[in-house]
């Protein structure tokens, strides 16, 4: 059989709290630093020991970063997943296995490499054979592809940093491994790697991560959190970050507070944007849920406020260690009574780091809540990154009144008043003494005073809709990559863009048409998105979900005749999205429109 | 013909009238005891000088809550929602330090919905006076009980509150919240004189104010409270009717002393000023002191703990001098020869 040279996924099971974590991403990075496209999922459990794990590592020369449909190279630590795995492998696979797990190697048609993973790692040191086992894999596997020692090494010292005795113990584990693979089998499996050279200078970078770093340039002056997968390394980012970043003289340009609940962060945020400063918070979405009330107070008073959500499989506790995009709807229209939210949704790593800081300017000149919309996939799997842009704008700090003078030149100032015809007010800030208000939730009037009046509330309610109806076209505006001809577009948005050329690729394969595509990055629908699907016959609304969310805003808000062109394809079961399984879905619907 | 004498405005010691503090009209029931803490507040931040507009008024929802709109009517205000005033509170006082911060609540507020929030901002001693209007009972809901309702409070229709009622002074010693005290809304001076030490005081403040509901004060026993007016008159046919009162009479109780307050509705409430040989950073006394004033179904009030030894949050958050939501763009956006080396420290 021909050599199959980068171009294959590796499912390694494992339970975790066994120090496999360490492992897979001393191979990822390995794989990477020998300049292979490569992308790392890792599907763990809501628990600190002992339940089942996965790690998908998927090699693509056409850079296909989704963990692709299939495993070719199963490794077997886990007697709990055991079966289960080794059952769902296709004929002609590659098993390593452990053979210290005690566990019966029961299949005769994949290629069997039986290792003693935990005897070898004893023979280093008893003590920690059960983690350092994870290594010795690393080193069968490293032998078997053919993957740079050096590289490995580095790789290892780089995940172990100053722990020079990790360092030594962990580089032995990898070399024991790829001995125990020379003396003991003679390859029969037709899996390569190969180096290649990419652009230098890449490096892998974790969408919270890139999401704290944005916010710090974004100059965030506050944040308040609590404590929820998959959102926390948001702000654990931003606190790591901050001291070395944000300094002066000794002192914080900023406060961090872990707040007793989601409730209590929202509220401090408010506070904070009431204030005039730029406050935020980092959750998922049951911690949006719990903040509904706040959203609506900070909507219906103008205060501006920021939070991300880390989209994981709901309702409810859901799978929260599993990815989704389920709450977009939640987020477009949260809270009770008419609301409508900006939501700014990235889709890269770049992004992250773009819509961290670009995120305050919205909320400050919008003077509302705006939502950054990530998930677990793009924000806690490590992608790889060509670099981090410095902000191409000054900061936009919205319609500030910090003078008497600037008071006085606007005519007939109130804090509610819509003086420039755009639906968004000027406003004065607590401690400056200029034309102070009470703010309130309640129904108000230009000048910020009770009122029930009904053409007052209607009045404002208008002018809210009008506010944010005018940030459209001023939003990220979407990704579109148009095909000469326009029979088939897709709509998507978020971390599907990990996913869409593959999936694009299989469907021009088995269709023979190219498809157009258009990432939404978003809410309120940019203009853009309209003409799109107006240009197209058919499209498909592709989406991490059950329902089709952004399908259903798209439904009621699109004119008429742009309605029988759209598709809703929505699909969720947790994983990350594979190509294949959209991609037929996607087919289905075609052939259902005769396209 | 003599002219008569221009009476001189009355100007504090920043040269501000009286009138620089006052707020717009109340809506609260005539003779509601939140008005007269409205009163008191307006007196307080006047007598202790503070410039008006660097006040900012918080509050949740609830009767007591709505008051912020009539006192300090050239300060900044918050009226949040239900429960939640400590959090926004937070938020705003760390970027802005600088603040007179000035709570009010309502024992729904404080002690149901939103007593996590109390808890945690005391437990973080956010420099801040909190003052709850304590009436127990739900006012804008129309006289449900509160958790603050004396055990044994009977109302009309439903059983008697056999529930414990929650000290919220109590639990505020037990916190080791930094200022602790407790009054009632017609002991103007002991209140003023509370409120203004609390303005003064860096760190949690809370003054827990008895202050009667003139509407439903869960006692339908009494003769004059809404649930005897609304059944024994012949003209009143819808539960809205409000009967009007006037504000109870000034009360000032020596310490050590106590004296029986007849109320709106006709019941009373034993009010005892603690002893002055009361140590006020004495927690176990302040707690003795409550429960003995629980057991003789009295109220004590005063200063019942200070402690100005606790550092405040702000202090422990090491802030800039200059309030964060001061700081510019030159302070907040990090250069980008930083984003280089974030960046070369990610290439690793």
């Amino acid at each position: 059989m021909a050599r199959i040279v980068n171009d294959f996924s590796i499912n390694i099971a494992t339970a975790n709290g066994t120090g496999s974590q360490s492992a897979n991403l001393i191979l990822l990075q390995t794989l990477f630093d020998m300049g292979i496209p490569v992308s790392g999922k890792n599907l763990f459990p809501s628990n600190i020991s002992g339940l089942p794990t996965w790690y998908i590592v998927r090699l693509s020369d056409l850079g296909y970063q989704a963990p692709g449909d299939g495993t070719h190279i199963q490794i077997l630590l886990n007697p709990a997943t055991w079966d289960e795995d080794l059952a769902a492998l296709e004929p002609g696979s590659v098993v390593i296995w452990n053979t210290d797990s005690k566990m019966a190697m029961e299949r005769e048609d994949v290629i069997s490499y039986p290792v003693p993973m935990t005897k070898i790692a004893r023979t280093l040191n008893p003590k920690l054979a059960r983690m350092i086992a994870n290594v010795v894999y690393v080193g069968v596997m490293a032998e078997l592809l053919g993957m740079d020692q050096e590289i490995l090494e580095a790789a290892i010292a780089k995940q172990f940093g100053s722990k020079a005795k990790a360092i030594e113990l962990n580089a032995e584990a990898s070399r024991l491994g790829r001995q125990y693979v020379s003396e003991n089998f003679t390859k029969s499996d037709d899996y390569y790697v190969e180096a290649r050279d990419l652009e230098a200078g890449g490096f892998f970078l974790e969408g919270n991560e890139a999401v704290a770093l944005g916010s710090i340039f974004g100059g965030v002056q506050m944040l308040a959190w609590y404590p929820i997968t998959p959102s926390s390394s948001i702000a654990e980012g931003i606190i790591a970050w901050l001291p070395k970043l944000r300094d002066k003289n000794g002192k914080s340009t900023y406060a961090v507070l872990q707040a007793e609940d989601e409730l209590a962060a929202a509220g401090m945020v408010l506070g904070a944007g009431w204030a005039g400063a730029r406050g935020m918070t980092a959750t998922s979405g049951p911690g949006i849920s719990l903040m509904q009330e706040f959203i609506g107070l900070s909507y219906f008073s103008e205060i501006p406020s920021v939070f991300w959500d880390v989209n994981r499989v709901g309702p409810s506790t859901g799978l929260p260690t599993r990815t989704q995009q389920g709450d977009l709807t939640m987020l477009y229209e949260g809270s009770h009574g008419d609301t409508q939210h900006i939501v700014l949704i990235p889709g890269t790593v770049e992004e992250c780091f773009e819509f961290g800081w670009r995120i305050f300017d919205v909320a400050e000149r919008f003077q509302t809540p705006v939502f950054g919309f990530s998930d677990l996939d793009l924000g806690m799997n490590r992608w790889s990154c060509n670099g981090l842009e410095y902000p191409t704008e000054s900061m936009d700090r919205g319609k500030v009144v910090l003078t008497r003078d600037q008071l006085d030149s606007i005519e007939n100032y109130g804090r509610y008043r819509d003086v420039d015809g755009d639906g968004i007010p000027y406003r004065t800030l607590p401690g400056s003494g200029l034309d102070p208000i009470l703010y309130r939730g309640t129904g108000h009037d230009e000048d910020g005073a009770y009122s029930e009046k009904p053409d007052v509330y209607h009045a404002l309610m208008d002018r809210l809709k009008r506010k944010i109806e005018g940030s459209r076209d001023l939003l990220p505006a979407p990704m579109v990559r148009q095909e000469d001809v326009c029979d088939i577009g897709i709509v998507f948005y978020g971390s599907m863009e990990n996913t869409i050329t593959e999936i694009d690729d299989i469907l021009e394969e088995a269709t023979g048409k190219k498809v157009s595509t258009c990432r939404v990055r978003a809410l309120p629908l940019h203009s853009e998105v309209q003409d799109f699907v107006e240009r197209h016959d058919v499209v498909i609304i592709l989406e991490i979900n059950r329902d089709g969310q952004l399908y259903g805003i798209m439904r009621k808000e699109y004119p008429d005749h742009l309605i029988p062109k759209m598709k809703s394809v929505a699909f969720s079961d947790g994983m990350p999205p594979r190509a294949r399984m959209y991609a037929n879905r996607i087919m289905a619907v075609l052939k259902e429109v005769e396209l | 013909m003599t002219e008569k004498p221009v009476r001189a405005v009355k100007l504090n010691v920043i040269n501000e009238p009286k009138d620089s503090y006052t707020g717009g009209k109340s809506s609260l029931c005539p003779g509601c005891g939140h008005d007269q803490i409205s009163s008191v507040i307006v007196n307080a931040a006047w007598e202790n000088g503070i410039k008006p507009h660097r006040i900012a008024k918080m509050s949740g929802i609830g009767c007591s809550s709505k008051t912020p709109a009539y006192y300090l009517g050239q300060s900044h205000g918050f009226n949040t929602v239900h429960g939640r005033m400590p959090s926004v509170t937070t938020g705003a006082h760390v970027v802005n330090k600088d603040l007179t911060y000035l709570g009010v609540s309502g024992d729904g507020d404080s002690a149901s919905i939103g007593i996590g929030q109390l808890v945690h901002a005391i437990r973080r001693n956010i420099n801040m006076v909190y003052i709850v209007e304590n009436n127990g009972v739900y006012g804008l809901t129309k006289g449900q009980y509160s958790a603050t309702a004396d055990k044994g409070s009977k109302k009309k229709k439903g059983k008697t509150n056999e529930t414990q009622a929650i000290d919220l002074c109590a639990m505020a010693v037990n916190l080791g919240c930094s200022f602790v005290a407790r009054s009632f809304s017609g002991s103007k001076k002991q209140l003023t004189a509370i409120i203004k030490a609390a303005l003064s005081h860096k760190g949690f403040a809370l003054i827990d104010v008895i202050s009667p509901c003139v509407t439903f004060n869960n006692n339908d026993e009494s003769l004059r409270s809404y649930g005897y007016v609304k059944d024994n008159s012949e003209e009143l046919h819808s539960v809205d009717y409000i009967p009007h009162f006037s504000p109870l009479e000034q009360v000032e109780i020596p310490a050590g002393a106590f004296k029986d307050i007849t109320l709106h509705d006709g019941s009373t409430v034993r009010l005892e000023t603690i002893s002055e040989d009361h140590d006020p950073s004495d927690a176990v006394a302040a707690l003795t002191a409550l429960h003995e004033a629980d057991v003789a179904k009295k109220h004590v009030m005063g200063l019942l703990y200070f402690d100005a030894t606790r550092p405040a949050l702000h202090e422990d958050l090491n802030l800039t001098d200059t309030p964060l939501c001061e700081l510019g763009e030159e302070d907040l956006r990090p250069s980008p020869e930083a984003l280089e080396s974030v960046v070369a420290s990610l290439r690793g």
